[in-house]
């Protein structure tokens, strides 16, 4: 009796099913790839209801209401349902004691490489997907892919142009002197605040760490060099020099007065009427913030200064998206995971990176670096058996690369508030550094 | 003779039946997680893998070995002290509004008012109040007092005065409340009595409404000096401990989860409960003798 | 002589209590300011400045509306009946039996029951999820109801001190007409613990009301939105609207205000209401 309730149930579904799938067949004409695909799924692409997680809870309910809509269109038998966390990471561990953690989610941080396949359903072989997509080595243990990243982003240094200009510095600066030389003149003119670290919400001055590839010149040495030397935060290397110029921007005054009441979403329009001069921030903040702006022509995007020969701007992976591997509906979640990433147009629109999928169009954000020495590169993977190494000494330290604390400390310090000058940090950085990297390496 | 038996029973079925219910409820969300978390003390769990190894007292000497554990301790003084005039403040408004006051209603809502309020709300008045140029500089300056402007968040010297003030005005009202409540359950008549021998305010307070409501002052006192010491939400909710106003929660909460550190922290929080149950046990101590 | 003294005692009263309601009220006029101003009013004046027109009630319809804020108050609402009925209830049994009996282990209930307040509970938050987990609540309103339910000792002492002040012979009396213990409970104490009952409805409704983390952790989906979380989820899309997210505050302030308002009366009125003698 059940039994026969449920055969009727899917074949009304199918049936609706395919109605629906021909309606959308019929509207997007001009869509190739939807046309083909509709028909060949119709009746039995995949069907029931999915939860998806996302830490956007601010587009939630309006531009993810949309994608739904669009992804209806072409698998009309897959109800999906959104839950924004607005603490992701903070919450989803915890939630992942459970096996009720969604069934599209973005695969935390926190979660170590090797305890991926423990949470996740793998998306497919690594070497096979590298042929579609950029960025899937991040999330892959044993040659297998565990997610797909949401948009690649790349990192440096988000600015007003105008108040650059009216400053005297009309040429974007490339070194680190150069930097704090631009710096001091926007102070000295006196009508902005030459760098805004966003201190008191802590996150944004995590996005400094990004800007390591470029402080070093070179694609190594986050996941290659760094996990096999004993000297990372010494005078010279690549750490102490990118913390270097927050030190002494702060310690020359040339950040935001009261650090400690700063406001993110205020130093957004700050900064697009003119009243901040630079912030160090991935490339998804562009958009957000030339949104913002009267003329939008005004907010740039340079690399983080550096006084290595070459100049790279690091691409990154944002979240990557996974599925849980408890989820009764894998194969609808799949369909969500290659419908979003190939056709929502989130990582452009939305998180204002590029697309991972290879062969995409590049973002018009990129077109300002046409015809410069600037380099776009990925970071190279860590070697084999090396994976996850950094993150595993970084935790047991308490270092906390990804985490606001020590760069607090080093503001902190620069204002005066703390008895300890920027090489006190950093020795104390580098001794964590060193007895932890002995204990994981030991290993 | 029966109804002795028959009430005999029926108060054993009573003590039974009433408490049933609160002890199950207590055991399953209070000291079935304690008891989970002295287990994890002994683990190097991360916080969300299937699998974790017993790693014996290893989390213990961390914790004792390394002075950054202990030296976040001093910042509870500021809470500490804030706690007693929080107390102070609730119980004489409390005094004062059982007493015949005008616009009685008003001033006990308004007393009560910042408890309302919820944690979003918390951090958007207080990050506005304490900036430069906010609201308390506006007022400052208003009444004269220009020069007293500071970096109310700014300065490590100020910091944890001006949090210590942030709680101790979101949490006045609850004890405002719980006095008030307490106060209005002591007999008309006993009051009567007392002014017929011509007792003035203070010995009205002093010796009749403080020993009536002993017990429960007793209990927000020991609340009030467990929660300084696992100070937490506002400097949380403000600054997220930084500028040195880390409390010993905050830093148990980024050990538990931006290190996945939760057998450690879970260590963490056993000590700290030690500490606040060996305070909770001098403090009664104390107080019995100096009765 | 008197008179006069009398006279700096009142001065004093009343020069206290102003300022206390001053220094209570302050931080939260500037949230009611900000909540009527417009964006360009609210960035460009000063926090304490007076909102230009009073009925511009533009941001609270945008608050109401966009926030679901009725969705968040009808789950509000069941929540926090819910729980603060089964809270008083089961406060209000323990604290009899535990002031009215002399029993073996009432000690140890009562320290139990203390300790229990003392511990952190951000400390325990994965431990508990992992119980709730099992108990396969997640996701329902039961999660969170469960959680209230749990006697705290606030509740349990201000019973208790109310049941001091129920005389003894009140019980004695009845039991002489015969009455059992629950009918003494339920038709003597329970009535004449009125004014107790109203501070722990206040002081626990108020906690539920607000509290974040719970509803947010244990209630994920969409339609079980409380009106703490639908406040936080706002912050997201209205981030550099302050002046909206002021309105959403006072919205969530309100009805809290009026229920407190109501209920207020019944706990202060005089020294009278809490004993029989």
């Amino acid at each position: 009796m059940i039994k026969r309730k449920t055969t009727i149930g899917l074949l009304t579904v199918a049936l609706v099913g395919s109605m629906l799938a021909g309606c959308s067949q019929n509207n997007a004409e001009n869509n190739p790839t939807t046309n083909t695909e509709g028909t060949e799924q119709t009746g039995k692409g995949p069907s029931g209801e999915i939860t998806v997680l996302t830490q956007r809870t601010d587009i939630v309910d309006t531009v993810f209401k949309g994608y739904a809509a669009e992804f209806n269109k072409k698998y009309p038998d897959v109800k999906v349902n959104f839950q924004a966390l607005s603490d992701y990471e903070g919450q989803i561990t915890v939630r992942m004691n459970s096996d009720d953690y969604g069934d599209v989610l973005l695969v935390p941080t926190s979660i170590p490489l090797a305890d991926t396949p423990e949470f996740f359903e793998p998306l497919g072989d690594l070497a096979e997907m590298s042929k579609e997509y950029i960025g899937l080595e991040e999330r892959a243990v044993d040659g297998k892919a565990y997610g797909i990243p949401i948009a690649v982003n790349f990192s440096g240094v988000l600015y007003n142009k105008k108040v650059f200009n009216d400053a005297g510095v009309t040429k974007a600066p490339r070194t680190t002197d150069e930097f704090l030389a631009a710096l001091k003149a926007i102070k000295d003119k006196g009508n902005a605040i030459p760098l805004y670290t966003n201190y008191a919400d802590s996150w944004p001055l995590t996005q400094w760490e990004a800007a390591l590839t470029t402080v070093a010149g070179n694609v190594d040495y986050v996941n290659v060099e760094q996990p096999n030397t004993d000297e990372n935060f010494v005078p010279g290397k690549p750490h102490y020099e990118l913390y270097k110029v927050m030190y002494d921007a702060a310690k020359q005054g040339l950040i935001e007065k009261d650090p400690t009441t700063t406001n993110w979403e205020a130093s957004k329009a700050d900064m697009a009427n003119g009243k901040i001069g630079a912030m160090v921030l991935g490339s998804w903040a562009i958009g957000q913030v030339s949104a913002l702006a009267p003329n939008k022509d005004d907010i740039a995007y340079m690399p983080f200064p550096t006084n290595a020969s070459e100049i790279i701007m690091p691409l990154a992976d944002d979240y990557t998206l996974g599925i849980n591997k408890n989820s009764d509906n894998k194969e609808a979640a799949r369909a969500w995971i290659d419908w979003f990433v190939k056709e929502s147009g989130y990582s452009v629109e939305q998180a204002g990176g590029m697309s991972p999928v290879i062969g995409a169009p590049l973002p018009e954000t990129l077109k300002q670096f046409e015809g410069t020495d600037v380099k776009f590169e990925l970071q190279s993977p860590a070697k084999p058996g090396q994976e996850g190494w950094v993150d595993k000494i970084d935790k047991d330290a308490e270092i906390g690369l990804w985490q606001p604390e020590f760069k607090k400390r080093i503001i902190e310090a620069a204002i005066g508030n703390l008895d300890e000058s920027f090489d006190d940090i950093m020795k104390d950085l580098n001794e964590d550094w060193v007895n932890s990297r002995a204990k994981v390496v030991g290993k | 003779m029966f109804k002795n038996l028959s009430y005999k029973v029926q108060r054993r079925l009573i003590i039974f039946a009433f408490s049933l219910i609160p002890v199950t409820l207590l055991f399953t969300f209070a000291y079935l997680p304690v008891f989970n978390m002295f287990k994890y003390s002994f683990t190097d769990w991360n916080g969300y893998s299937k699998s974790y190894d017993y790693v014996g007292f290893e989390n213990y000497k961390t914790i004792f070995t390394d002075s950054k554990y202990f030296s976040v301790f001093k910042v509870s003084l500021y809470y500490f002290a804030g706690s007693f005039v929080q107390m102070g403040l609730a119980l004489y408004f409390a005094t004062i509004l059982s007493t015949s006051v005008r616009f009685k209603n008003f001033f006990k809502g308004v007393m009560f008012f910042p408890y309302l309020l919820n944690g979003v709300a918390i951090g958007f008045i207080f990050l506005f109040f304490f900036r430069p140029d906010g609201t308390l500089d506006t007022l400052l300056q208003s009444v004269g007092l220009g020069a007293y402007t500071q970096g109310w968040l700014l300065n490590p010297h100020i910091i944890n005065i001006s949090l210590a003030g942030a709680s101790l005005w979101r949490y006045m009202g609850f004890n405002f409340i719980i006095f008030l409540g307490a106060i209005s359950s002591i007999g008309k008549d006993v009051y009567e009595a007392a002014e017929i021998d011509g007792a003035n305010r203070w010995h009205q307070f002093r010796h009749i409404i403080l020993p009536s409501i002993k017990s429960i002052v007793q209990l927000n006192l020991i609340l009030a000096i467990s929660g300084a010491i696992s100070a937490f939400d506002i400097p949380y909710i403000m600054t997220g401990g930084s500028n040195g106003s880390n409390t010993f929660v905050i830093q148990t909460v980024t050990t538990a989860f931006k290190y996945n550190k939760l057998g450690l922290a879970s260590a963490m929080a056993v000590v700290l409960l030690f500490i606040v149950v060996i305070v909770t046990f001098l403090q009664r101590l104390f107080i019995k003798e100096e009765k | 002589m008197y008179k006069l003294k009398y006279g700096t005692a009142a001065v004093f009263k009343y020069a206290t209590l102003l300022l206390g309601a001053f220094a209570a009220l302050v931080p939260i006029a500037v949230v009611l300011f900000a909540s009527f101003k417009t964006n360009k009013e609210y960035s460009t004046t000063s926090p304490l400045t007076l909102p230009e027109n009073w009925f511009n009630f533009s941001n609270y319809s945008k608050a109401f509306i966009n926030g679901k804020m009725l969705l968040g108050f009808g789950n509000t609402i069941f929540i926090v009946v819910m729980s603060i009925i089964g809270a008083t209830l089961i406060g209000a049994m323990i604290a009899y039996v535990l002031n009215r009996f002399r029993f073996r282990g009432r000690n140890i209930l009562i320290v139990a029951f203390l300790l229990a307040t003392l511990i952190p509970s951000v400390t325990t938050q994965v431990a508990t999820f992992r119980i709730i987990d099992s108990l396969h609540l997640m996701d329902t309103r039961f999660a969170p109801i469960l959680l209230y339910l749990g006697t705290d000792i606030i509740a349990v002492y201000i019973f208790m001190q109310f049941l001091d002040s129920i005389s003894d012979s009140l019980d004695e009396s009845a039991m002489l007409d015969g009455a059992s213990y629950f009918t003494i409970f339920w038709r003597i104490i329970l009535p004449l613990l009125a004014p107790a009952i109203v501070t722990v409805i206040i002081v626990k409704g108020v906690n539920i009301y607000n509290d974040f983390y719970t509803p947010f952790l244990y209630m994920p989906s969409e339609n079980l939105q409380v009106l703490s979380t639908a406040l936080f989820k706002f912050k997201g899309p209205y981030g550099s609207q302050w002046e909206v997210i002021c309105a959403g505050i006072m919205i969530t302030i309100i009805p809290i205000l009026i229920i407190f308002l109501s209920l207020q009366k019944y706990i202060y009125n005089g020294f009278a209401q809490g004993s029989v003698k």
